[in-house]
């Protein structure tokens, strides 16, 4: 079970968040300022936090539960929509909500912070015939037992989309992450790398279910 | 201003000093370079003498010797030539003979006819030797006697201090180095004004961050002083006015963030309570209202945020950061985060994008905030179509942005009450970055076509 450190001064809705985050399995701390998160923050997984409270604003207590606790991933949620409110918040935090939210919205991304904090967590990951092993960097082909001997930048570029699971990402997000370097034609680079990928983890190459070729966008994997 | 820090009052001061300069000058200069220069005959006391007084010491002598011996006559010219060891002197009698003659090699005739006498006389007469004659006897009876000496030895041996006739042009010279003089402090005087001008002029060019430029020292009270005192003032007070503009600017933004805040709080207890609702036990109609209620509040936010933005936009006030941007890229970054919505819509998906990067120069996220209002209306308003096409391609030359949709177009029964200040914005937005947008409706769906003033080749 996982604990959220949830920072709202509005009860009215702190109360129905917390009440929901509890539906969904998570253990909840309430606060209603920004007094006690830095003591209450060691307990927590993940920290939700408004902007608007009562003493210091969110801002200020964000900035140093991030100084203090690096690892933990913070959401901002508020009702303050602005530009300039976003960027200040994501200076610090992982991502940012705004209000009126759809709880099932919330619930998805502390799912995805979550993931993203803590890959070590994250067990054998199985799709389709394969089973991905992230501690120990393999994977394995389930039918055989044996492992895919992928080559480093092969390996890197499948890394990279696991750790962005249902997430669609462009050819320029792909190549800049893997090799470092602005995008600047490095398409056929990247096709011809995503090939060979193909022909080793795909049960046929021709006809794609594991990395998903997105037209005219980018490639994803689904779980 | 008290006169004497006047530029005006010190330059006519300056003048004033040169004109009263020049009358005094001539008199100092002949002071200065003209000095009487000593005659080298000198009298018994060592005294220079001029020919004035040797002519009346001539004469008096020949008083003295009226009536003398021819003996004593002789001894005392003998006498003077002893004296002035340069002169040359004659003695002749009462009959034209000539007595004496010192030296004796001196040219003078023996006997003196009337007309030799007068021509000597006349060749004596203001000329070189200097010569004067003195008759004797107390009835001018008895001859007469002459001297001549060499002029230039009343002139002294050096000539005078400057070389030859040199001192007439003292004067003159004098004038000149004066207004030499006047000319270069003048020079002077200007050039120290156009520095000071200068330096002002690079003060009010060169602006400080923030685009004011910082205040100049101000060293003295005239009217260039007074000048960067002003210039000073208007800086203050440039100053106060951009701090004044900038209260008020976060203000407003301040006062505008505090309105969305507060709309927004009661917009999500609502939101809980229906989704709390959703979650009880309902009748068709009841989940129905839940739903609408959702939908409603989705709905309120959006239109909030537009209003917000909108008046923001329309005071000029909507941060606004252009920079070339490769749309190709945005545009595939926005279709990437959009196509799970269309996916789960049930959309085709058709997107056409060429490989080479485009860069226009605008503000990323407003053009961004363009298109994903594109893309809601899209989800919005032509569901039905089940279609979604986006497009970067050239056209005559330029680069367009299309994105299509198979719905029932812009007539179609589904127009959201509110929607059209969304529209406004995007609008305004593309407006300000010099783009256009053209619709191409038919019941059988809609076109929407991001075109830039500019020329961009693909």
């Amino acid at each position: 079970m996982r604990t959220i450190l949830y920072i709202e001064d509005d009860t009215e809705i702190g109360e129905w968040v917390v009440e929901d985050l509890e539906r969904r399995g998570n253990r909840v701390i309430w606060l209603k300022s920004g007094d006690r998160a830095l003591e209450l923050a060691k307990e927590a997984d993940i920290v939700i936090l408004d902007v608007m409270l009562p003493g210091l604003d969110g801002f200020t207590v964000g900035a140093r539960l991030k100084k203090e606790f690096p690892g933990t991933p913070i959401l901002m949620l508020s009702a303050r929509t602005a530009v300039e409110d976003k960027l200040q918040g994501l200076s610090f935090a992982d991502d940012y909500l705004t209000k009126p939210f759809h709880p099932d919205e919330l619930a998805a991304r502390i799912e995805v912070l979550f993931r993203r904090s803590k890959p070590e967590a994250n067990e054998e990951l199985r799709l389709g015939h394969l089973i991905v092993k992230p501690q120990e960097n393999s994977v394995i082909d389930e039918r055989s037992g044996e492992e895919l001997i992928l080559t480093g930048k092969q390996h890197h570029i499948f890394m990279y989309l696991l750790k962005h699971r249902n997430q669609i990402l462009t050819k320029e997000q792909i190549y800049e992450a893997v090799w470092g370097e602005p995008y600047i034609d490095g398409d056929k680079t990247l096709m011809v790398h995503i090939r060979y990928l193909r022909e080793k983890v795909e049960l046929d190459p021709a006809d794609p279910k594991i990395i998903e070729t997105i037209r005219g966008i980018g490639y994803r994997v689904k779980v | 201003m008290r006169k004497r820090q006047s530029l005006l009052w010190r330059y006519l001061g300056l003048i004033f000093v040169a004109m009263m300069l020049l009358p005094v000058v001539f008199p100092i200069a002949t002071i200065i370079f003209y000095e009487p220069v000593e005659s080298q005959i000198l009298d018994e006391g060592g005294n220079p003498l001029s020919g004035v007084d040797v002519e009346r010491l001539w004469h008096e002598e020949a008083r003295r010797l009226s009536g003398a011996e021819a003996a004593v006559v002789e001894e005392r010219l003998r006498a003077w030539l002893v004296n002035y060891p340069s002169a040359s002197i004659v003695w002749v009698d009462e009959d034209g003979v000539t007595r004496l003659r010192l030296p004796e090699d001196a040219e003078y005739p023996a006997e003196w006819s009337l007309s030799e006498t007068i021509r000597f006389m006349k060749e004596g007469y203001d000329a070189d030797p200097f010569t004067t004659v003195a008759l004797l006897g107390s009835e001018a009876d008895e001859g007469f006697i002459a001297l001549r000496i060499p002029r230039d030895l009343f002139r002294g041996g050096g000539g005078d201090r400057f070389g030859t006739g040199l001192w007439e042009y003292a004067s003159l010279i004098a004038t000149l180095i004066v207004f030499v003089l006047f000319i270069a402090v003048s020079v002077l005087f200007f050039y120290r004004i156009r520095s000071r001008m200068l330096r002002l002029k690079a003060a009010m060019t060169s602006p400080a961050e923030g685009g004011i430029p910082r205040p100049v020292e101000v060293k003295r009270l005239d009217e260039i002083g007074q000048l960067e005192q002003s210039f000073n003032d208007m800086i203050m007070q440039l100053e106060k006015s951009r701090e004044r503009e900038r209260e008020e600017e976060a203000l407003r933004r301040q006062l505008i963030a505090n309105l969305s805040h507060d709309l927004r709080t009661p917009l999500t207890a609502i939101r809980g309570h229906a989704y709390r609702l959703s979650g009880e036990q309902l009748s068709d109609s009841g989940r129905q209202s839940a739903e609408l209620i959702d939908r409603k509040i989705s709905h309120m936010d959006r239109l909030i945020d537009n209003l917000l933005s909108y008046t923001l936009l329309s005071a000029g006030k909507f941060p606004y950061h252009p920079k070339s941007t490769d749309i190709v890229r945005l545009v595939r970054m926005l279709c990437a985060s959009w196509y799970p919505t269309f996916e789960q819509e049930g959309f085709e998906i058709d997107i056409d994008l060429p490989d080479e990067p485009v860069y226009w120069t605008i503000d990323p996220s407003w053009l961004e905030r363009v298109l994903d209002n594109v893309f809601q209306n899209v989800l919005r308003h032509a569901k039905e179509g089940r279609y979604l096409g986006v497009k970067v391609a050239a056209e005559e030359g330029r680069a367009v942005i299309s994105v299509s949709d198979r719905g029932g177009g812009m007539t179609g029964e589904s127009v959201e009450k509110g929607a059209g200040i969304g529209l406004s914005i995007a609008s305004l937005m593309l407006r300000e970055m010099k783009l256009d947008w053209q619709f191409d409706s038919t019941p059988n769906g809609t076109t929407i076509r991001i075109v830039p003033h500019f020329l961009n080749k693909i």
